[in-house]
């Protein structure tokens, strides 16, 4: 990013060993904080007993997730994906909580279907995703400069990838104008800002209004 | 302060700042609460009365609601409270006089924004009660409706900056302001900021029509905290949209933190201005203003701006 002074990279490097030490406790500490809570807070989602305690957790987790990514050096994906989350958990909560004629989400309920499949899928899947992470031979190459990190996936994204990206982006508008205008005033059921009243059932009909 | 400054001094420079920043935006709400209804200004009694609110509130009782979810109702207003310190300490009172300068300062502040409507709705839906459940479901349909406008008219600022970072965006002003390049944002910005602070004519989810809807149930230190935390929001929203769009730093004859503050002060006195003199609007008319006018202008800022660099 602009902020890359070739002279600022290298006093953060040759800074004393003390404050290095100190840091990359601090890092360490931080990693194991954003993990534990993590991997807590995912468990939590299934255990509890209401849809929009569960997006909550499934916010708090991710939440550590996208911690995790800044902690690697990746601050624009980790950032994004905490920006993402908060408004995509919202609204699957309000879904969620519409589907089930449940007008608060706080009643009880089980949040799991078919519970030994249920457990025995998540401890596998865990296993075979932690057996992975341990044997997995990882590049062991530390990022020299990861302030530079924004600015080469932005060149990853609109240099190779732009065609792919910019492709999708537009899908992507065209369908968010495509609800917009669905859910927007003068829609087939009506004005959206008035309350909407289903069709008649019969075109002529008017005996439902 | 430095980027080697310890973290303990910039969390309590923004905790100071915010702290200062709720009082003064209480003192400036009584203040032009009695000008605009040609009240005489008592400076003592102004001055006195938000304390006097707040130790009322401090004594009084603890209250509660059937059934609902303890641990949400009091992370509510401290998360919105954390999430306008998260704002603030990004703003920059000079070149190198920043609690926070990452790289992604814009995305930061993005998420910062996102995490209001996680705030608000929590702060809603815990109590279990129902007008508190209706201001809630009101945030989170006027949240989604603003978060595009208004990141837009914030992401303008960072094309001429070519980066994220609000230290940079403000350098990038040296010349001229954002406010006269892209003459659209700052009006977008403050629309929008008094959505996302839940301020004034857009208090919707906290309205008086609502019997005060989120805040209906609280009392005592919860209803303090979450109006400060309301305050605190308005003070970043002001504050970021005068690093944004008004130069930051930049000014003749004065030092640069006290040109960051004057403009601060300046947004805020709008911002809080604007709930006196405009109506509140229905959350109806609110979500399709949002749609169909706020966020084709705030492209129109995004495309304006980029054909400007081109």
């Amino acid at each position: 990013m602009g902020g890359a002074d070739p002279a600022g990279a290298a006093e953060r490097v040759h800074r004393g060993g003390g404050v290095a030490v100190t840091e990359s406790l601090l890092v360490d500490a931080l990693f194991w904080l954003f993990a534990v809570g993590s991997v807590l807070t995912g468990y939590r989602v299934f255990r509890t007993d209401s849809m929009v305690r569960a997006a909550f957790y499934l916010l708090a987790s991710f939440a550590g997730v996208g911690g995790i990514l800044v902690l690697l050096g990746a601050e624009f994906l980790g950032m994004v994906l905490i920006l993402m989350m908060a408004g995509e958990m919202l609204v699957m909560a309000i879904v969620m909580v519409m589907y089930m004629m449940n007008p608060a989400g706080l009643n009880p309920m089980w949040m799991v279907h078919q519970h030994r499949v249920a457990v025995a899928a998540g401890v596998g899947a865990f296993l075979v995703l932690a057996g992975l992470a341990l044997v997995a031979d990882f590049p062991d190459r530390p990022n020299p400069r990861p302030e530079m990190a924004t600015e080469q996936l932005g060149i990853e994204l609109l240099g190779d990838s732009m065609l792919v990206f910019q492709t999708a982006g537009v899908a992507l508008l065209a369908t968010m104008i495509g609800a917009v205008a669905i859910a927007s005033r003068r829609g087939r059921y009506g004005e959206a800002d008035e309350g909407s009243q289903e069709p008649p059932l019969a075109p002529e009909s008017d005996a439902r209004r | 302060m430095r980027p080697d400054a310890s973290p303990l001094v910039a969390a309590l420079a923004v905790g100071g700042v915010l702290l200062v920043g709720v009082y003064l935006v209480a003192v400036l709400d009584r203040v032009v609460g009695a000008v605009v209804a040609g009240a005489p200004v008592r400076v003592g009694g102004l001055l006195a009365g938000p304390v006097r609110a707040a130790a009322l509130l401090l004594v009084q009782r603890y209250r509660g609601t059937e059934r609902f979810d303890a641990p949400g109702w009091a992370l509510a207003p401290a998360l919105l409270l954390g999430l306008a310190a998260v704002a603030l300490g990004l703003v920059p009172l000079g070149p190198d006089l920043v609690a926070a300068d990452p790289a992604t300062g814009f995305v930061v502040f993005s998420a910062a924004i996102a995490f209001v409507m996680i705030a608000v709705f929590l702060h809603g839906w815990s109590p279990n009660a129902v007008f508190p459940l209706h201001g809630a479901y009101r945030y989170a349909a006027q949240a989604l409706s603003f978060q595009i406008p208004f990141l837009l008219a914030m992401l303008a600022t960072a094309l001429p900056a070519e980066s994220l970072s609000i230290v940079e965006i403000v350098r990038a002003q040296a010349s001229i302001w954002n406010v006269v390049r892209q003459p659209l944002g700052l009006p977008l910005y403050l629309v929008v900021g008094l959505a996302v602070s839940f301020w004034g004519p857009l208090n919707l989810p906290d309205g008086a029509d609502l019997a005060e809807g989120t805040s209906a149930e609280d009392a005592g230190v919860a209803r303090l905290l979450w109006q400060a935390a309301r305050a605190a929001m308005l003070v970043a929203v002001a504050a970021m949209g005068a690093a944004g769009f008004l130069g930051g730093w930049w000014g003749p004859w004065l030092p640069g933190p006290v040109w960051v503050l004057v403009k601060s002060v300046a947004l805020l006195v709008v911002l809080v201005a604007a709930g006196h003199l405009l109506a509140r609007i229905r959350i109806e008319r609110f979500v399709v203003v949002a749609w169909a006018v706020l966020i084709p202008l705030a492209l129109l800022n995004v495309f304006i701006a980029g054909a400007v660099l081109l």
